[in-house]
Formats: structure tokens, sequence, C-alpha cells
């Protein structure tokens, strides 16, 4: 490594021998940059036949566990239907499965508008979504569960047209969850009128409750805070990304562009409150970990 | 020798002794009630029409009043202070002064009720903090609120006659007691579901049997039972109680649960008519103890309270394939493991008169057309392929287990009930034809077309696991 660095501080120094060797660079460069472009589309190819491959196998797990909800077509209209849930509250929800077909997903770490990563997807096929009928395919090896992943993409031309995005950066600042976060968190809520929808206690029972409808046009209800676990899982982290990236398709924007990353931080604190997770031992943190 | 500190020491403790001892006295010969009657008396010579009545007045001995009522061995000393309890003339006056309201007084004579047959309270107390009793005495029976007080009526009535006199509210509780299906989970005199406790007696149960922690406001028995039933789980939070009330429903039927007493009136005393109640018709009945959980039975609804799916027992698709008889198998037995407990006479008290209406009106609805049959009996079942069938498609509803169950939208198969006591066919054309309003697809169609025999297998692998795991 020594030599070439001294040749090139002695060589540098004259002006004759310098040329050729910025024709040497040139070529060296043009080498590696095709390398790298073959490389890449080699690879890209690789990878898509990989993942059509996948696709195949996924169709066939998908077939078994997931059509009797999301349809043969990945429409959500399934030979099940509509599933129907009476809350403990007594308020009935109509739950419907996912319409694949738009490429439209709530539970993404990217930002609003963009196709969920990969990661994502694997997320919510591996954990299930709480409190619909949604079941986790932990059960399966990693490799199918990739396949259904694979497979799922395959429903909307969105996967193949755009590129997803890069994933939010979380970074949870110390103070969340702190009585002094709390209460800026509750001016936040006031201010932003979360209340609208979600209700002055968050039971998602606010004036404009009954009025949400989502992309599709059918009628839905916004959380209930009281009730349980977040969908998209109830950790600081997780309800910070729904601030941030919004619920595509839903009726619930992100605040990316217009909230500043401290204030969706205290709108955090003040969102665990209401669920009543900051209420159980004396670590804050700990508690909205769980 | 004579400290200056230890003299007044003594000087200002006799004092406060003579004081306090002064106070006591003072409080003997000028109790409460005296303050009230005098004041009253005032009032009867101030508004005087002509001498002879203000004579009349000044005449008013000042004395503690007593009622002795000898059918309960009790007195009522209210009217020491509720003086003006029977006089028109004080009719628009404040409390305590005031005349009883409505015409109940010359229905029903003070001297022969006294007050706390209706108002509860403690009626030998001299003072109003003891009489009344709220919160903050031992007294268990502090007086009732003036809303819930037609609860009292129904000791001595019945609601036919107080629907139409008098105590339209405890009435409509009666209905709505009804109505709303308490006794699917309640049992009162030995009828009634098995979920929740029964509710005989609850109306004079002392206040130790109620947990008081969460309960806003006065601690007494009403307000536990009017916040339960706003919200039954901010009072006993692992309460699985279903309500759905709207405005003043739950205030209806806190008077009504307040009748559930366990005592008794002296006979003398109650005006009940001890007709044969009416025969209930099979609408009520289902009402009565189907609806809290089912309620019109159309369609079905996983419940994050009970944490499993309700069936739907009412919709066209279940009724063509559950005949009578499936029917009264369900109901009577129930289905072991589920909120849905077993309903024939010995579990539940309802007589096979009240089973065959309820099944008769569930029955009312069920379509003309027959299912398309299935030929059940030329096929037999292997229990392995079923096995797989089970775990391909019905494991993701019903669960690994069969069991059903939280977060899972598929009812629990693995209970006697459908094991062993229904129609393997029953099972087979669910499998088949799905169900209509219910999450339950048609498996024979579609995309799953599964053939007879498949469904043959799967049957007989539900029915062999339960019997495999028993």
């Amino acid at each position: 490594m020594d030599r070439p660095a001294k040749g090139v501080s002695h060589m540098s120094h004259t002006y004759g021998v310098s040329r050729p060797l910025h024709e040497i660079r040139f070529k060296y460069v043009l080498t590696v940059l095709l390398c790298i472009m073959f490389l890449s589309v080699g690879l890209r190819a690789v990878v898509e036949a990989d993942e059509a491959a996948e696709a195949k196998i996924g169709e066939k797990i998908y077939k078994v566990r997931c059509m009797v909800c999301h349809g043969k077509e990945g429409n959500g209209k399934g030979p099940s239907g509509i599933l129907r849930k009476e809350e403990s509250t007594g308020r009935i929800i109509e739950i419907r499965p996912r319409d694949f077909t738009l490429g439209l997903y709530r539970f993404r770490s990217t930002a609003t508008g963009c196709l969920p990563s990969d990661e994502d997807l694997l997320l919510t096929i591996t954990n299930g979504i709480p409190r619909s009928f949604m079941p986790d395919l932990k059960s399966i090896p990693f490799d199918e569960r990739k396949a259904v992943k694979s497979y799922i993409k395959t429903f909307s031309s969105r996967f193949t047209e755009e590129q997803a995005c890069k994933p939010i950066d979380v970074k949870k600042p110390k103070w969340v969850g702190s009585e002094e976060s709390v209460n800026k968190g509750k001016v936040i809520y006031k201010n932003m009128k979360c209340w609208e929808c979600h209700g002055e206690t968050g039971k998602g029972d606010g004036s404009k409750s009954e009025e949400i409808k989502d992309d599709w046009g059918e009628k839905i209800v916004p959380f209930n805070f009281q009730t349980g676990e977040l969908k998209k899982g109830s950790s600081a982290e997780n309800i910070y990304m729904t601030f941030t990236s919004g619920l595509d398709g839903t009726g619930m924007p992100s605040y990316e562009d217009t909230l500043k990353e401290d204030d969706r931080w205290h709108l955090v604190s003040y969102t665990l409150k209401l669920m009543g997770k900051l209420d159980k031992g004396k670590s804050h943190t700990q508690s909205a970990h769980k | 020798m004579y400290s200056r500190f230890y003299l007044s020491v003594l000087l200002i403790s006799s004092l406060l002794f003579l004081t306090y001892m002064a106070l006591v006295a003072f409080n003997g010969v000028m109790p409460e009630w005296k303050y009230y009657q005098l004041e009253y008396k005032d009032l009867l010579i101030k508004n005087a029409k002509d001498d002879a009545a203000r004579k009349r007045a000044e005449a008013i001995p000042v004395k503690l009043q007593q009622i002795y009522l000898s059918a309960f061995n009790k007195e009522d000393r209210c009217t020491s202070c509720h003086i003006g309890i029977d006089n028109p003339l004080v009719a628009n006056a404040k409390l305590p002064f005031k005349k009883h309201s409505g015409d109940y007084i010359a229905n029903h004579p003070v001297d022969k009720f006294g007050c706390t047959v209706c108002h509860e309270g403690q009626g030998s107390a001299t003072n109003k903090r003891e009489a009344h009793a709220k919160g903050h005495t031992y007294w268990d029976y502090p007086t009732l609120p003036l809303s819930y007080i037609q609860s009292s009526c129904a000791k001595c009535h019945d609601f036919d006659m107080l629907s139409k006199k008098g105590g339209d509210k405890v009435a409509e509780g009666d209905r709505l007691f009804r109505e709303k299906g308490c006794q699917g989970c309640h049992k009162i005199n030995k009828v009634g579901g098995d979920l929740g406790k029964p509710l005989d007696g609850v109306g004079n149960q002392p206040i130790a049997y109620f947990s008081m922690k969460h309960v806003i406001g006065d601690h007494t028995v009403p307000t536990w039972l009017k916040q339960h039933f706003d919200d039954p789980r901010a009072i006993v939070p692992t309460s699985e109680m279903k309500v759905k009330l709207k405005g003043p429903e739950s205030d209806l039927l806190t008077i009504f649960a307040l009748t559930l007493r366990s005592d008794e009136l002296p006979k003398a005393y109650r005006y009940k008519t001890y007709a044969q109640p009416p025969k209930q018709e099979g609408e009520t009945l289902y009402k009565t103890f189907c609806s809290a959980c089912h309620g019109e039975g159309t369609q079905s609804l996983y419940d994050e309270v009970l944490k499993r799916t309700i069936p739907a027992i009412m919709n066209p698709s279940f009724l063509k394939i559950a005949d009578d008889k499936n029917l009264e198998t369900i109901i009577k037995e129930g289905r072991n493991g589920t909120q849905m407990t077993a309903w024939k006479t010995v579990a539940s008290g309802l007589s096979e008169d009240d089973v065959k209406s309820i099944i008769g009106y569930i029955a009312s609805k069920r379509p003309a057309e027959a299912h398309e049959p299935f030929p059940i009996k030329d096929l037999t079942g292997d229990v392995n392929h079923g096995k797989e069938l089970y775990a391909a498609h019905c494991a993701v509803c019903h669960g690994q287990d069969a069991k059903g169950g939280e977060n899972l939208i598929g009812i629990n198969l693995k209970n006697p009930t459908v094991t062993k006591m229904v129609d393997p066919e029953f099972l087979a054309v669910t499998i088949r034809d799905g169900r209509e309003g219910t999450s339950m697809p048609p498996f024979g169609k579609e995309d799953f077309a599964l053939n007879n025999q498949d469904i043959v297998d799967v049957v007989a692998y539900i029915r062999d696991s339960s019997k495999g795991s028993k």
C-alpha cells in the first residue's frame, strides 16, 4: 500500500508523467463503475427472480392462511366477509380485511404516501394485528413468511413501479413519559384537535368520530385508547411512528410536517397517559416499552 | 410553690370542661328537632288567617313525635322534624316542614305506615345525620333518594297495578329487566343463567356486600347499582356484564333492582294480587334469557368482554340445518367451555314448556325450503386427512385446539354438544354451505372446493379430536 502512494506523490511533481496517470485513473474508474452497474443489474435480476420464485411458494401459503379473509384477488373480499366485533364499551366495529390491490398500508416505517418496507410487511405477517382477527404467523418458518410477503406484493403494481422510501429514524428522547412532557402533549392534543375524533379522554368518541370514512369509502372508527393495545403496537416508538408515518388509507394523517419532532414525542407521552400505560410502576419508560 | 403555669393549665382545662358540660346539657334541653318544631310553630302563627287558627297554632305542644308501628315492632320519629307531613297549610313550605307530596299520605296514613317503611333511614334517630344515615354512619339502610323511591311501592303492590297508578318508573324497570335479558346470566327465584350472581335479596343487602372502592359520590347501594349499570367495569373491574342502556334506563333498572328484597312486609300490608302469572310468550322468554348475548341473533359478533364470538342463532341458514331436536340439545346442554350455560330445568330453573316456547320462537324464523341433503351415511371419514384439512382451513379462525376464544372469530367446536350430541350432518352441511350472517364461509364452494369426502373427514376429525382429549 505504501509504494503506490509514494509513487503518486513523487510523480505528481513532474508534469510529463501525470497525463497517462489520468488515463489510467479514468479507465480504472470506468471499469469499476461498469462492474458495479452490471453487478447491481445482475443482483437485482437475481433478487427479482428470487422474489418471483418466492411469490410462487407464497401463493400456496396465502391460499391456505390468508385467502379466507383477504380473498383470492387480494382485494379484502374473502369468503368470510366482514368480521363483526363488539368492544367492551358496547361499540360495534366492522372489521374489513385489508385490500392489497391499492398498495396502501397503514403500518409502515416510511413517510406518508410511501410504500412499506419489506420489514414492515414481514412484521405484520409475523406478529399479526391485535384486536383485529389477523393472527400471528409465528408458527410457520421465516422463509415461508417471506414468501407470503412476496406474494402479497404482487397484488399491487405499485411495488414494481415505485421504490420503497427510506425508513423514518426513531430516537426516543429520555423525557418521554415525564409529567412535563405529558402536560405539553395534552396541550398539543387539544390544539391539533385530536379530540375531534379520539374524544376528550381518548375513548374514540369525539364529535367527528361518527363520520370518518377510509379511502375505500367505508365507515371506520377512531381508536379507543382505553380498550387495549394499539394495532401497530403500543410502545412509545410505535406510537411515534404512527404520528410520523400516518396511517395511510384511514383518517389518521401524518404529522411529520405539521408537528416538530419533540412535539410528536410529547404527544406520545400524552397518548401513553391516556392508555393508562404510565400509571403502572415508577419507571415510565419501561412500562411504555412493554 | 404555686406555679403560675400549672395554675393556668388547671384553669383553662376546667373552663373547657365546664363549657363542654354546659354544651351537652344545652343540647339535651334543646335538641335539633326542637328548633325545627319552634320554627314550624312560628311559621303557622305567621301564616294564620284568623285568630282561631293562630290560637290553634300557639297551642301546638313542642315535644318529640313518635309513631309506633306494632306490626313492625319499631318506631319512627321522623315526624319530630318533618312535622307538617299531613298539614295542607304547609303544602309549599320548605323542607322539613313541607306536606308530603301527592296523595300518598291519604292512602297510606302515617300512623299505620310510618315513614321508614317506604323511605328507609333510621327511624329511631332524633337528629338528621343519624336519621338519614347517608354514607357516614354504620346504618345499613340510609334514606332512599326520592328518584328511587318507587322501588318501595313494590313491597306491597304488583307491577300491573303500579304501571297504571303511581308506579310507572318501577313498572318500567321491571319491563326493562326482562327486555334486556338480565336473567340470561342472573338467577331470580332459582330461574336464570349461571354467569352472574343470583339477584335475590340484592335490594336490601347491607352495604358491606358491595365493593365501594370505585364508587363516586355517596357510598350507598343505590349509587353502586346506578354506576354499575352505567359502566360495570368501572365499579367491578373483572365484570363480564353486558349492558347497553340509554338515558334514564340505568336509573329505572336501579329502581327495579332495589325491589329484589329478601324480606317481606306483614301480610296485612301487602296488596298484591297473587294470581297465577300469565304464561309468557316465546319471544318474551327469548328476550329474558337469550337476548343479552345473542341480541337479535341474525349476525354473529365477537365480544370483547366475553372474549369469544357469539353465534347467530336466528339466521335462516342456521335454522335450515338446526331442526327442533338439535336446537333442544344445544339449549338444554349448553356449550361446555363457553359462556353458554345449560338451560335444562335442573340447571336453569326453566320449565320444559319454557324451553319449548323458546324453540318455537326461534324456529318461527326458519325458512320453508330445507337444506340440500348431505350423503353423510354413505361416506366414512378419515380422521388423519381431516386433521390436515382442519389445520389448513379451520385453525385460522377456530384455533389450533378448536376451542375458539380470545381474538378468534370462530366458535368453540371442542365441546360435547358439538362432538357428541349434535348430528354429524349438522356439522357437514355447515362446513359445506357456510353460514350467512357469520364469518363461516362455504367450504364446499368457491375457492375452497372441498368435496363431500373432505368434509366428512373434517367432521370425523372434529368429533374424534375431542374424544381423544377426554
